[in-house]
């Protein structure tokens, strides 16, 4: 039976030149759980608020063709008996939590429609989404992983037959985002819901779904078993979509001609261990030694350390929340760090701390061998500078060019004009430059912080989370920009749950966890520490782990070096062809 | 002599932080919903608040102003109420009329000067302070549920809750665009007299300057909200009668409840009893 009937569905938004979605047809059938993926623009956003009524119903446009949910046609129904049908979790989830305390917000739409068992069902909700016992809490004492949960209570609440999530796990770290998903399977395996995810993490796509459609300008392209999609590596890269890295490092060493071309792809690291099997290890050992001599010799001077720092936040009840207790931390000029550890470890903190905008309760924070509380503001903030996870928050001015401008303007910087001009070239926003910084897409927005935070130049730069709520292909520009300014800034901390960044980008890696470092070296010294991987539930890369499964003296981080490192018996004899 | 006043007003300074008002409009909002007066039903304290937020304006018998500004000042410690808001209304009450009576006092005015002047401040301030009793003592939501029985517009009750919701949200994201100016801005130098009083200007700049980037930030935000409480049925509601009655199920009027008029009422029969005495 299908949930979902799409017919020759054409929409257009009001005022927009060509239309978001072009005579699109699609089925969904009952119990499946389904990802749509496609690049950014391309109407996965579109379709879904066409699933549950809203369009056309509560946002209007030019609308054709018909979409039947559960049998009933979304226009002319309106928008309350679909949310019993089609539940929505929006990608900005947050903004849909309308009361202060849990249950409320899990019963309200319940109440709303006047069900008398509206509490039961709110509990009943909470406890489907694993956040039972937290009924009586205040929304801001929930993590972001827990507001998820809650947003996703506040959609089930109303049990309906179709779950559609907008990407669930983009501001989560690895924890918090299995745990969404096991969720998830549970609704679509014991309490038979339909789920659609929009999802660029095909890690998690080839471990849960069960379906993929490949959305392309409006309009379908394939709806494929996952299997078969994933595999369809070509049609996937041409959509900014990148397969799970061990279905790409197979795709790569079957052109190589060391897999043969008959065989299957595989798309998570158990299949790999079959595939994979039968290759040897060449060049374990000095891939580990070229690694580890990134470290040099002679200790650089201090940069930033931290002298049995403690602090505190004061909670709305209760005794304060102690988020540091006697941390001593040393950060050296010109490292490149990564700051890992799970939401709420205190990666923000630690940041705000250095740029003295938090105070220690106890201890002192040293930068440059002086105390902080010393420095003059003015000098402290040309030497140090933090761009904020929300981008959005760094925009106090009306177009980008001003906001990059001034900084510098104020200081009266001498060329300041030009120095603009430049930086606006240099993260390819000249185009943009009279924009306001709140209406650019994703990436754009991240690389106009980006510009924002190097305009005075600092010696060291902290970055919140710079790749969080990006698509793959926009995260790709961002670790490229960071890569580029590599050589213009000095020390650089960068704050993140992404694993692939931190092990393309950084020489060290620190492991926050409970408001003390339980982890500090190089990322084969943290990743190949079961003890921290345990602790703090990160994960390193597929690639790394279908490596290390492989044989454990392996330490191979991209795909290339995957490559490289099981596919060597076919370089070598290339290379022996050619000498001889 | 120069670190303390240094230390002083570093520490005045962290004192008024955005981080510390969000804390104390949060607890102010939520953190004593275990108190008497939060747990006493709201309609029964919104009657008890007609009673004392309009009768001691048109009151002029000291006795029973005095007694009125006792219980008042009794029921203010029963809610637990935040220091700010406490500060707040000190404030408040001596801008009012505390600043004339020492000023009475320094230009050599007598005792006849005081009497009227403290009548005048016993009134405003048994008002602000029944005021704060009901409305930072109550949680927002029993608030508004008790308006609603009181046929408030729902739109009404629901902006209340609503608002508390968003103000930690509005109030954070406010921290942070002030923190971006903060980090970027160049704040004269406030090492001289004149320097201060820039600085102050300066900052208060700032301030108003943040308010442009707030508005949008959240006018974004709330493009979701406006959604979120359509797919809620929340315009549905705003028109059903059912969902009022389920709303108001919880709303009980109990023992307590009586026992906190009946001691009120009595306080006041006790002063107006002595008054007449008098």
């Amino acid at each position: 039976m299908n949930v979902i009937e799409i017919e020759n569905l054409t929409f257009s938004y009001p005022g927009a030149s060509a239309p978001t979605l072009k005579k699109l047809n699609l089925t969904v059938e009952a119990g499946d759980f389904l990802a749509i993926v496609g690049n950014n623009g391309c109407g996965k956003s579109t379709l879904c608020k066409a699933m549950n009524g809203l369009i056309p119903n509560f946002i209007t446009g030019t609308y054709s063709g018909r979409v039947l949910a559960k049998g009933l046609d979304t226009c002319g129904t309106d928008v309350g008996s679909l949310a019993a049908r089609v539940g929505y979790v929006y990608q900005d989830f947050e903004n849909q939590i309308v009361r202060p305390t849990v249950l409320d917000d899990a019963s309200y739409a319940c109440m709303n429609y006047a069900m008398k068992d509206y509490l039961e069902r709110g509990k009943a909700a909470l406890e489907k989404c694993g956040l039972a016992g937290r009924e009586k809490d205040y929304i801001w004492q929930l993590s972001g992983g827990q507001t998820h949960l809650l947003a996703l209570a506040g959609a089930v609440s109303l049990e309906p037959d179709v779950l559609i999530l907008d990407e669930p796990i983009a501001q989560l770290d690895p924890g918090h985002a299995d745990r969404i998903y096991e969720i998830l399977k549970d609704l679509n395996e014991n309490y038979g819901k339909t789920i659609i995810v929009i999802e660029h993490h095909t890690e998690y796509i080839a471990d849960y779904c069960k379906h993929v459609v490949l959305l392309k300008e409006g309009t379908v392209a394939w709806k494929l078993p996952t299997r078969e999609a994933l595999c369809r590596v070509k049609d996937l890269t041409a959509s900014d979509i990148f397969p799970p890295q061990v279905t790409r490092a197979a795709y790569e060493l079957k052109k190589n001609g060391v897999l043969p071309m008959s065989g299957e792809l595989p798309v998570t690291v158990s299949e790999g261990r079959k595939i994979f099997g039968g290759l040897s290890c060449h060049r374990a050992e000095d891939g580990k030694a070229a690694c580890e001599s990134v470290r040099s010799w002679e200790t650089p001077p201090a940069a930033v350390e931290f002298k049995d720092v403690s602090l505190a936040y004061r909670s709305v009840k209760g005794g304060p929340n102690q988020i540091f207790d006697r941390l001593n931390l040393t950060v050296r000029k010109g490292e490149k760090i990564a700051l890992i550890g799970s939401n709420g470890a205190g990666k923000s903190t630690l940041m705000k701390m250095m740029t003295g905008l938090l105070r220690p309760s106890q201890g002192e924070i040293e930068i440059f061998g002086e105390k902080i509380q010393s420095v003059k503001r003015d000098k402290l903030f040309r030497r140090i500078s933090l761009v904020y996870q929300n981008p959005e928050e760094m925009f106090i001015k009306d177009t980008i060019e001003s906001d990059i401008a001034y900084a510098m303007e104020v200081r009266n910087i001498k060329q300041w004009k030009e120095r603009t001009g430049q930086l606006l070239e240099q993260f390819r926003l000249t185009g943009l430059k009279d924009r306001d910084g709140r209406l650019l897409s994703g990436g754009q927005m991240r690389r106009a912080s980006l510009a924002i935070g190097i305009a005075l130049n600092p010696e060291i730069l902290l970055l919140d989370e710079p790749t969080a709520n990006l698509d793959i292909a926009t995260r790709r520009e961002i670790i490229r920009t960071l890569e580029d300014m590599k050589d213009v800034t000095d020390t650089v901390m960068i704050a993140t749950h992404d694993m692939q960044l931190v092990c393309e980008w950084a020489q060290r890696i620190i492991v926050l966890c409970g408001g003390k470092v339980i982890g500090d070296g190089t990322r084969n010294e943290i990743f190949g520490n079961e003890q921290i991987r345990e602790r703090t539930g990160i994960r390193p890369p597929e690639i790394f782990s279908m490596g290390q499964e492989l044989c454990p003296q392996a330490y191979c981080y991209t795909i290339d070096e995957f490559v490289q490192t099981f596919g060597g018996d076919f370089n070598g004899r290339v290379h022996k062809e050619a000498i001889g | 002599m120069a670190g303390f006043t240094k230390k002083l007003s570093d520490n005045l300074f962290d004192k008024f932080s955005m981080d510390f008002l969000r804390s104390q409009v949060l607890k102010n909002a939520y953190g004593n919903d275990d108190t008497v007066i939060a747990r006493l039903d709201p309609r029964i304290l919104i009657v008890w608040y007609l009673f004392f937020g309009l009768v001691p304006w048109f009151a002029n018998d000291l006795i029973f102003l005095l007694f009125s500004f006792m219980i008042v000042v009794v029921t203010t410690v029963l809610a637990r109420v935040a220091g700010l808001v406490l500060f707040l209304f000190l404030l408040g009450v001596f801008s009012q009329t505390g600043y004339l009576f020492v000023a009475t006092l320094i230009f050599g005015g007598n005792g006849t000067a005081i009497a009227p002047l403290l009548v005048l401040t016993l009134k405003v301030a048994t008002v602000s302070l029944a005021s704060i009793t009901v409305f930072s003592g109550l949680d927002p939501d029993r608030l508004s549920n008790g308006l609603m029985w009181f046929k408030c517009p729902e739109r009404l009750s629901f902006s209340i809750s609503y608002a508390y919701r968003m103000l930690p949200m509005l109030m954070e994201e406010f921290q942070s665009v002030l923190l971006s100016y903060r980090m970027r801005g160049n704040p004269p130098d406030s090492g001289t007299f004149l320097g201060k009083i820039r600085y102050l200007i300066y900052q208060i700049k700032v301030i108003i300057h943040a308010f442009y980037p707030l508005m949008l930030n959240t006018a974004k935000r709330s493009r979701t909200t406006v959604e979120a409480l359509e797919i809620k049925g929340y315009r549905y509601a705003a028109v059903n009668k059912d969902v009022k009655k389920l709303k108001l199920a919880s709303l009980k009027v109990t023992y307590d409840d009586m026992i906190f008029l009946i001691i009120s009422f009595l306080m006041i029969c006790i002063s107006l009893f002595i008054s007449s005495m008098v």
